[in-house]
C-alpha cells in the first residue's frame, strides 16, 4: 500500500499563493485510486447515472460504478431506487442488461423474487420442495440492499457508506445558487442529446479542466470569439464545488433565428448568464436559460475516464422532431468543445509520469477554482 | 381429463421458448391436477413455479391464484 507523502498533501492545503497541486500519486498510483473510492466517493454523494434511463415503471438499469454492481429501478410509485445488484441468497447478479421488468426482480439462479421497492416477495422451495417458507428466512430482513440515493436535475447521486449528510444539506448552497432551475422539470433531448467520450486521463483532470476559465482563449478560440476570458467569473464553494460563469451567453445555432425556449420565470441574470461547475467529486454541470447538461465522470482506473454527457431542454416541444436539427447543432457544439479539451487532459495525465514534478504552481488569480478542488481532495485524505 | 404426458411436453416446449406466461399457466394446471389427487407437496412445487413464472410474466391473476393456494397450505405468505 502506498504511503502518501503527507508533506506534499500539506503543501496543497497552503494558501494558493504558496500551494502546490496534488502529487503525482493521485493520478498514477493504483493504491491511491482504490483509496479514493472510499475517501472521495463512497463517503459523499457521487453521481452514478441519470433517471431518464429508467423512464417507466419496472425499468431496470444495471450499472457498474467504481467496481460496484448497482441496479437502478423505477418502482410502481414512480420513485427511482438504487440497489446493490445482488441477490441476498447467494450474491448472484440479478439483472445483467437494461430491461423492463413486469412485476418482479427475479434472481436467475434460485428464483428468489423481489418487489420493485426491494422487498423480498417469495423464496421458492427455501423450506424444501413446494415450501417457500422457513423460520430462518425472515423476508422482512432480506430485501435488496438499497443504496442511499437522491435525484437532482435528473442526475442520480448515491452515498454508498450511508453516512453523509442528507443531499439537501450537503448541496444546500448549490440548491440556493441554482434555485431558479432546481425545481423545474427537465426534458432530455433524446438520442441526439446524449454522447460519450472515452478519455485517457484520471477523472480529476477532467474536473480540474472544467472548473477553470483560464484555458478558454487558448484551447477554445472559437468560444472565446464571443465569450472572452474577461467575461467570466469564478464560482467557488469550499468542500463542494467550483467552476466558472459567463455574462455573455448568447448562442446562435441557427441562421433563421430559431432558438430553444427558455425556462420559465428566470431572473434577468440568466438573460446572458450561464454557469459551469464541477460538483465534487464527479459531475460537471452547465446551466443556461434554454438548456442544461450534466457530464458524469466514470473513473476506469487511474488513467482512463468515461465522460457521459446528457443534454436537457425546457419543455417537451423542444424534444420534438422538428427541433432535432437544432438539438443536433447544440450537441455538436458542446461535443466539439469537449473534444478540444481531450489533448489537454491527456497531456496532463502523461505529464504526471514526470517523477520530479511537484504537483504544479497555481495562478493566485486564475486558478482558485482548481486549487479549491485540490484542497477538497487533500483535506479528505488528510482526514480533516 | 388432463393428459399428463402432453402437459409435460407443453412445459418443455414453453421452457425452450422461454414463454413465461404459458409456463405459468401450465404449471398452474399441473398444480391443480396434483392438488386434486391430494398430492399436496407436489402441488405446491408446481404452484411455486406457477407463482414465480407469473410474477416474472406480469400475470397478476395467475400469480395471485398460485400464491393463495400456497398460503392456504402454509407454504407461502
Amino acid at each position: 500500500m502506498t504511503v502518501l507523502d503527507q508533506e506534499m498533501i500539506a503543501n496543497v492545503l497552503r494558501p494558493i499563493e504558496a500551494a502546490n497541486g496534488l502529487p503525482n500519486a493521485f493520478y498514477t498510483d493504483p493504491d491511491v485510486h482504490e483509496a479514493e473510492k472510499r475517501v472521495l466517493f463512497a463517503s459523499t454523494w457521487a453521481c452514478m447515472g441519470f433517471a431518464k434511463d429508467v423512464p417507466n415503471k419496472g425499468d431496470a438499469n444495471p450499472v457498474t460504478f467504481l467496481g460496484q454492481p448497482l441496479l437502478v429501478v423505477r418502482a410502481d410509485d414512480g420513485k427511482v431506487r438504487v440497489f446493490q445488484n445482488v441477490c441476498r441468497h447467494r450474491g448472484m447478479i440479478l439483472v445483467d442488461e437494461k430491461t423492463t421488468l413486469r412485476s418482479t426482480i427475479r434472481c436467475p439462479y434460485h428464483s428468489w423474487c423481489y418487489n420493485f421497492d426491494g422487498s423480498l416477495r417469495t423464496t421458492p422451495h427455501v423450506g424444501g420442495p413446494g415450501n417457500n417458507l422457513h423460520e430462518c428466512i425472515k423476508r422482512e430482513e432480506l430485501g435488496l440492499i438499497e443504496v442511499r440515493s437522491h435525484i437532482f436535475m435528473d442526475t442520480i447521486f448515491i452515498n454508498l457508506d450511508g453516512q453523509a449528510p442528507a443531499f439537501e444539506v450537503h448541496a444546500a448552497t448549490l440548491l440556493e445558487q441554482w434555485k431558479e432551475f432546481a425545481d423545474k422539470p427537465l426534458y432530455h433531448g433524446g438520442p441526439d442529446s446524449s454522447f460519450t467520450l472515452e478519455v485517457n486521463c484520471n477523472w480529476k483532470l477532467a474536473v480540474e479542466n472544467y472548473c477553470e476559465s483560464y484555458h478558454l482563449p487558448w484551447i477554445h478560440p472559437g468560444l472565446n470569439a464571443y465569450s472572452r476570458l474577461e467575461d467570466h467569473y469564478h464560482i467557488m464553494q469550499q468542500g463542494q464545488y467550483s467552476g466558472q460563469g459567463t455574462v455573455v451567453y448568447n448562442p446562435k445555432l441557427d441562421d433563421t433565428g430559431r432558438t430553444f425556449a427558455n425556462f420559465d420565470a428566470l431572473s434577468a441574470k440568466w438573460d446572458t448568464g450561464a454557469e459551469y461547475i464541477s460538483f465534487y467529486p464527479n459531475v460537471l454541470f452547465g446551466v443556461h436559460r434554454d438548456h442544461f447538461y450534466a457530464i458524469m465522470l466514470d473513473p476506469q482506473g487511474n488513467g482512463k475516464t468515461i465522460e457521459r454527457i446528457e443534454i436537457y431542454y425546457t419543455s417537451p416541444d423542444m424534444c420534438r422532431d422538428d427541433m432535432a436539427d437544432l438539438r443536433c447543432k447544440n450537441a455538436s457544439m458542446w461535443k466539439d468543445i469537449f473534444i478540444e479539451d481531450i489533448f489537454v487532459v491527456e497531456g496532463m495525465q502523461r505529464g504526471r509520469s514526470a517523477s520530479l514534478y511537484d504537483g504544479g504552481k497555481f495562478s493566485p488569480v486564475m486558478d482558485p477554482p482548481t486549487h479549491l478542488f485540490h484542497e477538497w481532495v487533500a483535506t479528505r485524505f488528510a482526514g480533516k | 381429463m388432463i393428459d399428463e404426458q402432453r402437459l409435460q411436453r407443453d412445459m418443455l416446449r414453453a421452457h425452450e421458448d422461454d414463454d413465461l406466461t404459458v409456463l405459468a399457466a401450465l404449471y398452474l394446471k399441473a398444480a391443480q391436477l396434483r392438488e386434486s389427487q391430494d398430492a399436496i407437496d407436489a402441488a405446491c412445487f408446481f404452484y411455486t413455479h406457477a407463482y414465480v413464472y407469473a410474477l416474472d410474466a406480469g400475470d397478476q391473476v395467475v400469480a395471485e391464484a398460485a400464491r393463495r393456494r400456497l398460503k392456504s397450505h402454509g407454504r407461502d405468505k
